[in-house]
């Protein structure tokens, strides 16, 4: 019975990495850079999650008010680290480079605000587990998982359906092209940035709820990074791919080999990867994105 | 003939490299305009910068008498839409998608009346695209992608439909084609357009009125049937040797 609680783990996890992944991979998809600072912008939502809940609100409360602080950060590192800089024609490996810087501050700044201390974000179920035919079954881990998948749902249907969504999609193929059709590109990027902050802020406070929350707790998201790696950087599906692969293999890992060798286990894959397929497991080079 | 469009004096520069040198150019409504030269001439930056793609560096361009805006997507609000060099769909995005991308400019009821009677307009005028409209754009040949790039330009309801190099890389018999449908759109829905090609002979002969641009300066201006006549302009552009 433990391969079934093992698959569950893995899919919820997988799940959030893959919704992690998303965020990454739009952001590189339309501006071609790696927003660094999720970590952190994860991080800072997690922890507006938990004063909410502190606060002595229910999870739905901490929830909103994680996500509106991830999509009010985000939207700030943009405006503030971003576009200045894209406005003056920087290259891409500085924009980057400023991320880690963002990311680096907001750790620290919080580390010198709240300390270092690990903080438990009750996930306000009323069991820890439910029993399912016998086997034990995270509460964390299957709202993790429906959320996750409701995320990704809604995403898709924006991104496909709408017009906005489409502008979204034909900047991230050509953002040059996408002005000329009437699109407000800033328009583009602060959707991207609305989308990629209320991803950080879910995966956020599911990992609060699933571990603790602490300022250095942005260094998960490094493992959704890996992951839109591996399906393809840039590719919304490849993110998915990636994220659920990798949230799978590293569960089995921990779980049938050792816990040890889980980070060694999901580098090594991104390297292997890599090996064969440099861009990645659907990636098709910079031609379709999206 | 009132000017729909007026250039005063326009420069353009890329880097220290001067594109356009002081250009003065007017299109009437209503009318075909076209802008010939040889390559390099400028005329890619001119067009560019007509649809606010690129900067002005000096000068100015008037719109019914107002200068136009300065970032590209306010430009094509007020209702200049470019089909750039080279066509520029969006492979990885269908047919339609395609085409709503051109009503990205357009709000509330416009916006309505875009996705039901412009996109019928735009299908009967391209047949072709009403057939491949689920397919992805990158699948489509070169004179059905040129004829794709038009319809999302006029999705957008343009006053100015500029094309750049519309005939660039198509065979004949399609360049024929594209033209007709060109000129069915100036005569029957009275639209004005701006047209750029290095074939001289094809743009002079569809053109009311055209200009020849040389280094980045108008050498010559006159009807499309004067400038055709012009000894000069046939020597250098239309190929004719005597």
């Amino acid at each position: 019975m433990t391969i079934i609680q093992q698959m569950i783990t893995s899919v919820s996890v997988g799940g959030l990495y893959a919704v992690l992944a998303v965020g990454y991979a739009l952001i590189y998809s339309v501006f071609d850079f790696t927003n660094f600072a999720f970590g952190g912008i994860m991080m800072v939502s997690a922890f507006s999650g938990y004063f909410v809940s502190n606060a002595g609100f229910g999870t739905i409360a901490s929830m909103i008010a994680a996500i509106v602080t991830g999509i009010l950060v985000s939207i700030a590192v943009e405006l503030l680290a971003y576009r200045p800089m894209r406005k003056k024609n920087a290259k891409r490996l500085f924009l980057m480079i400023s991320a880690m810087g963002v990311n680096i501050f907001l750790t620290n700044l919080y580390l010198s605000l709240f300390g270092a201390n690990l903080r438990t974000l009750p996930s306000g179920f009323k069991a820890n587990t439910i029993s399912i035919m016998n086997v034990q079954i995270g509460t964390v881990d299957i709202a993790a998982f429906l959320t996750s998948m409701v995320a990704l749902g809604i995403l898709t249907f924006f991104l496909y359906k709408t017009r906005s969504g489409i502008t979204v999609r034909a900047s991230a193929t050509d953002i040059s092209t996408a002005g000329l059709m009437g699109i407000n590109v800033n328009k583009v990027s602060l959707i991207v940035f609305i989308i990629s902050g209320t991803t950080a802020a879910i995966a956020g406070m599911f990992f609060g709820m699933k571990y603790t929350v602490y300022p250095g707790m942005g260094a998960m998201s490094t493992k959704a990074f890996i992951a839109s790696v591996i399906g393809g950087l840039g590719s919304l599906q490849g993110a998915v791919l990636g994220g659920f692969l990798l949230g799978i293999m590293e569960t089995l890992v921990a779980g049938y080999i050792s816990a040890t060798y889980r980070d060694l286990f999901s580098f090594g894959i991104m390297i292997v990867v890599l090996m064969f397929m440099p861009n990645g497991l659907v990636g098709r080079g910079d031609q379709s994105k999206l | 003939m009132s000017k729909l469009v007026e250039i005063k004096d326009l420069y353009s520069y890329y880097g220290g490299i001067c594109a356009l040198n002081g250009v003065s150019l007017y299109i009437n409504e209503g009318e075909i305009t076209s802008i010939v030269g040889s390559n390099g001439a400028g005329k890619s930056t001119l067009m560019r910068t007509i649809a606010g793609d690129k900067q002005i560096d000096s000068g100015e361009i008037l719109m019914n008498g107002e200068p136009l805006p300065k970032l590209v997507h306010d430009v094509v609000n007020s209702g200049i839409s470019l089909v750039p060099e080279g066509r520029h769909i969006f492979p990885a995005l269908s047919v339609r998608e395609n085409l709503i991308l051109g009503t990205c400019a357009l709000k509330g009821q416009e916006y309505k009346r875009a996705m039901s009677e412009t996109l019928e307009e735009v299908i009967s005028l391209f047949p072709i695209l009403g057939k491949r409209i689920k397919q992805s754009g990158g699948t489509l040949s070169g004179g059905e992608q040129q004829m794709l790039a038009i319809g999302r330009a006029l999705m957008a309801h343009p006053k100015l439909l500029c094309l750049d190099e519309p005939s660039l890389g198509l065979a004949p018999i399609i360049i024929d084609e594209v033209f007709d449908k060109i000129i069915q759109l100036n005569k029957e829905k009275k639209l004005t357009v701006l047209l750029v090609e290095q074939n001289a002979y094809l743009a002079l002969d569809v053109s009311d009125r055209a200009y020849v641009l040389n280094t980045g300066l108008i050498t010559l201006e006159g009807t499309g049937k004067e400038l055709a006549e012009n000894p000069s302009v046939q020597e250098e552009y239309l190929g004719v040797t005597r």
